[in-house]
C-alpha cells in the first residue's frame, strides 16, 4: 500500500512577458495575444507532486481555473506524468480577486477529495501576491508549509524544510497539508515518453481527452457565484499609474579603454570611500 | 447648471465612514529582536492613523518579552498589544493566526486596517486571517495611503456608495509596468502586506508614550499541528543583504556559475559588501535564493550597486533602483539598466571587472594598510 493518496497540484496558465508578443508599447499585456505558458512557480509544484509520486505512491490531479485555452498546459502536465486534469473554467469567475479565488478552487477540492497533499506554486507571475494557497489552506483548515525548498514524508507526516529571513526551518506537520514550493526547489524534470506519446493520443481521440482532462463549471462544484468573480472579490484595483521611467541621467562610457573606462568610475564616484 | 439627474442621484449616495479608525502593524520578532519591517510598518502606519484621525496600535506576539513593547511605542505605536506565551516563541502560522483571530473577534467593531511585512511571516500569515474574516489582502505593497472612494459600478450594486477613508494599498503591477492603487474598503480589516526596505521608519523618541495591554492566549490541538524541529539562520548566507554598504550583483551576462568568484573577488574590495543575484541566475542555480534581488527577492537600498551582466528588467529594477549609486557593466549598449543606471561601462564584464579590482586595490594599498582578504564567501561575509 502506497503512503500517500491523492495528491493535488494547483497550476496556473500566465502570459509569457519575455515574449514580445502581446505586449502593447504602453507596458499592457493584450492577454488574447500574448503567448501563454504554465506558471514558472508551478513547475516546482509540479515537480514536487511527481517526485512524491515516485517515492510514497499516490495519484496526481492537477487543478487549473481559467478559461478553456489553459487546457494547453493541462496537456503539458499530462505530458510530465501527472495522471489526470481539472480545469474549472466559467464565465462567473471573472474578475475574481485572490480571496475569490481561493473560494472557488476550494470547492473544487471539497468536490474533488479526499487527498493527502496539495502542491501550489510560490506565486504566479502575473500576480505575485502568493496569496491563493494559503487562503486555501484556511478555507480547509489544513496545516500549510510555504516557501517549501525540501521535503520527505515520514510516519504520515511531512517533513519540510522552508526557508525564513537568512535561513530556513524545518517543521512536522500533520497530513493532510497544503505545500507552496519555493524556486530553489528542483526543477521540472523533462517531459517523459509515456506522457508525450498519450498526449499525442489525446490529440486524436477527444473523447479520451475530455475524460483525462475534465472540463467543470461552479454549479458541478455546487460553488455560489456570488462568492465568486467581481462580486465575490472583497478588493478592486482601482486606479493604475504607468511607473515613472526614470532614466536619460545615465552618464554612459562605451568603446575607450577599459582602465580609462574604470579610471572614469573610480575618479567621478564615492565608490573609493567604501573600500577596505 | 446641475441637472436633475444629478439631484436624484445624491440621496442615493451613502457615506460610509469608519467607525473604527484604529491601525494595527503586526509585528514580527525573531529571539525577541524586533525586525526593521515592523519598524519601517510603525512608520507608514503613523502616517495612515494620522490621516484617518485613528490610534496605531502594534500586536506583538511571542515568549518572554521584556522592553520590547517600549521600543514599539517609541517607533509610533500608541497602543501595544501582547501576547506572550511559551508555544509563541517562534513564528508558527497556525498559533499565531489563532491569537490574532481571537483578539481581533474581541474586538467590536474591527480595526480599520491592519498591515504586516511582505516576508516569509507575513506572507505566510496574512493570507489566512484574511481569508478567516473574508476581508481584502493586497499582497507586496511599496506605498500605502488614506483616502476616499467612491464606488459607481452598477455590475456591482451591493458596494456602491462614497468610502472617504479608505486604505489605499499601492503595489507595482509586474511585466506591466505599471503602479496598481487597490482598495477594498466593503470590509475591515482592511489588509496589506508591505515590501521590507521600502517604507520608512520614524526616529526612536523614548519619551514617546502608550499603553500597553496583555493579551489573553488560548490554544488548542488543532493549532499545533505543525512543529518546528530545527531552525538555521546563516548569516554568510543572508550575505546582509539588507545591511550591507555595497552590493556586487550577477546577472546572465556572467555566462556561468563561476562568475561568481570574480564577483565575490569584487565584493571583497569593499568594506561591508555583499553579493546580489538577478533571478534568472538563481533559477538557473548558478547562486543560492538568499542572493536574489528583485520583484521575488530582496528589495535593497545600499550605498553603491555594482550591475554585472544584469540586463535591468522591471523585476530586477523595483528591488535596487532606491539605491544612492548605482554602477553597470553590460555588453549590450541598449540594455534597460543603461536607463536608470548612473554609470555605466558597455562592455565584457570578465574585462572590466578585473580592471576595476585592479585600480580599487591600488588606490587603497596607497591610502590604508589593509590585511590581504580571503576569497572565500564564508569569509568575507563573516566580516
Amino acid at each position: 500500500m502506497s503512503d500517500i493518496g491523492n495528491i493535488f497540484v494547483l497550476v496556473k496558465q500566465v502570459p509569457d512577458q519575455s515574449a514580445k508578443a502581446g505586449i502593447n508599447p504602453d507596458g499592457t499585456i493584450d492577454r488574447s495575444k500574448a503567448k501563454r505558458m504554465i506558471n514558472p512557480f508551478d513547475r516546482f509544484a509540479l515537480q514536487a507532486a511527481l517526485e512524491t509520486k515516485k517515492k510514497y505512491g499516490g495519484r496526481i490531479t492537477v487543478i487549473s481555473m481559467g478559461p478553456p485555452a489553459a487546457e494547453e498546459i493541462l496537456l503539458e502536465s499530462l505530458e510530465h506524468g501527472v495522471d489526470q486534469c481539472k480545469l474549472l473554467s466559467d464565465r462567473r469567475l471573472a474578475a475574481s480577486d485572490t480571496l475569490a479565488t481561493s473560494y472557488a478552487i476550494w470547492k473544487t477540492v471539497e468536490y474533488l477529495k479526499p487527498f493527502d497533499l496539495i502542491f501550489c506554486g510560490l506565486q504566479t507571475t502575473d500576480g505575485d501576491t502568493a496569496q491563493v494557497g494559503p487562503s486555501l489552506a484556511e478555507r480547509l483548515d489544513i496545516p500549510q508549509v510555504t516557501y517549501c525548498e525540501d521535503f520527505r514524508i515520514e510516519n504520515k507526516k511531512v517533513i519540510a524544510r522552508r526557508v525564513i529571513e537568512g535561513g530556513y526551518q524545518w517543521v512536522s506537520s500533520s497530513l493532510p497539508c497544503l505545500i507552496t514550493v519555493a524556486n530553489s526547489y528542483h526543477h521540472l524534470e523533462y517531459k517523459n515518453i509515456r506522457g508525450a506519446k498519450l498526449v499525442q493520443e489525446l490529440l486524436r481521440n477527444k473523447d479520451k481527452k475530455d475524460e483525462l482532462i475534465k472540463t467543470i463549471n461552479l454549479d458541478q462544484v455546487n460553488a455560489d457565484p456570488i462568492l465568486c468573480g467581481l462580486k465575490g472579490s472583497p478588493t478592486i484595483v482601482a486606479k493604475t499609474d504607468k511607473v515613472a521611467e526614470i532614466g536619460g541621467s545615465c552618464f554612459l562610457q562605451q568603446g575607450e579603454s577599459v582602465d580609462s573606462m574604470v579610471q572614469e568610475v573610480v575618479s567621478k564616484t564615492n565608490i573609493l570611500e567604501f573600500t577596505r | 447648471m446641475n441637472t436633475n439627474k444629478a439631484q436624484e442621484k445624491q440621496p442615493m449616495k451613502e457615506i460610509i465612514t469608519p467607525s473604527n479608525k484604529e491601525v494595527v502593524v503586526i509585528a514580527e520578532q525573531v529571539n525577541g529582536e524586533i525586525q526593521t519591517v515592523t519598524v519601517e510598518l510603525l512608520g507608514a502606519g503613523r502616517r495612515l492613523a494620522d490621516k484617518l484621525g485613528g490610534k496605531l496600535s502594534c500586536f506583538l506576539i511571542g515568549s518572554e518579552f521584556s522592553n520590547q513593547p517600549q521600543e514599539l511605542i517609541a517607533r509610533g505605536a500608541d497602543v501595544v498589544y501582547v501576547a506572550d506565551n511559551p508555544a509563541l516563541k517562534d513564528y508558527r502560522v497556525l498559533p499565531y493566526k489563532k491569537v490574532i483571530v481571537d483578539w481581533i473577534n474581541n474586538f467590536c467593531p474591527p480595526p480599520h486596517i491592519m498591515l504586516m511585512g511582505s516576508t516569509t511571516t507575513g506572507r505566510d500569515l496574512a493570507p489566512r486571517i484574511a481569508s478567516y474574516f473574508q476581508t481584502g489582502l493586497t499582497a507586496d505593497c511599496t506605498e500605502l495611503d488614506i483616502g476616499p472612494y467612491e464606488h459607481t459600478n452598477k455590475m456591482d450594486p451591493d458596494k456602491i456608495g462614497l468610502y472617504p477613508g479608505c486604505l489605499y494599498a499601492i503595489r507595482p503591477s509586474f511585466g506591466e509596468s505599471l503602479k496598481a492603487r487597490i482598495l477594498g474598503p466593503w470590509k475591515n480589516p482592511q489588509m496589506a502586506t508591505a515590501r521590507p526596505g521600502v517604507m520608512i521608519p520614524l526616529d526612536i523618541d523614548s519619551s514617546r508614550k502608550g499603553e500597553i495591554i496583555n493579551v489573553p492566549v488560548n490554544l488548542t490541538e488543532n493549532e499545533l499541528k505543525v512543529d518546528i524541529l530545527e531552525i538555521v539562520r546563516e548569516i554568510n548566507e543572508t550575505v546582509k543583504l539588507a545591511d550591507a554598504n555595497v552590493i556586487v550583483s550577477g546577472g546572465f551576462g556572467l555566462g556561468n556559475a563561476e562568475g561568481f568568484e570574480l564577483m565575490n573577488e569584487l565584493a571583497n574590495c569593499f568594506e561591508g559588501s555583499a553579493l546580489g543575484a538577478s533571478r534568472k541566475v538563481v533559477d538557473l542555480g548558478w547562486i543560492s535564493y538568499q542572493h536574489q534581488v528583485g520583484q521575488t527577492g530582496k528589495t535593497v537600498r545600499p550605498k553603491i550597486y555594482i550591475a554585472c551582466g544584469i540586463s535591468g528588467a522591471i523585476q530586477h529594477r523595483v528591488g535596487m533602483d532606491k539605491s544612492s549609486l548605482i554602477i553597470a557593466i553590460n555588453k549590450d549598449p541598449d540594455a534597460p539598466i543603461f536607463k536608470f543606471a548612473h554609470h555605466g561601462i558597455v562592455g565584457d564584464v570578465y574585462h572590466i571587472v578585473p580592471e576595476m579590482i585592479k585600480q580599487l586595490k591600488v588606490h587603497t594599498k596607497s591610502t590604508t594598510n589593509i590585511k590581504e582578504s580571503s576569497n572565500t564567501e564564508k569569509e568575507y561575509a563573516s566580516v
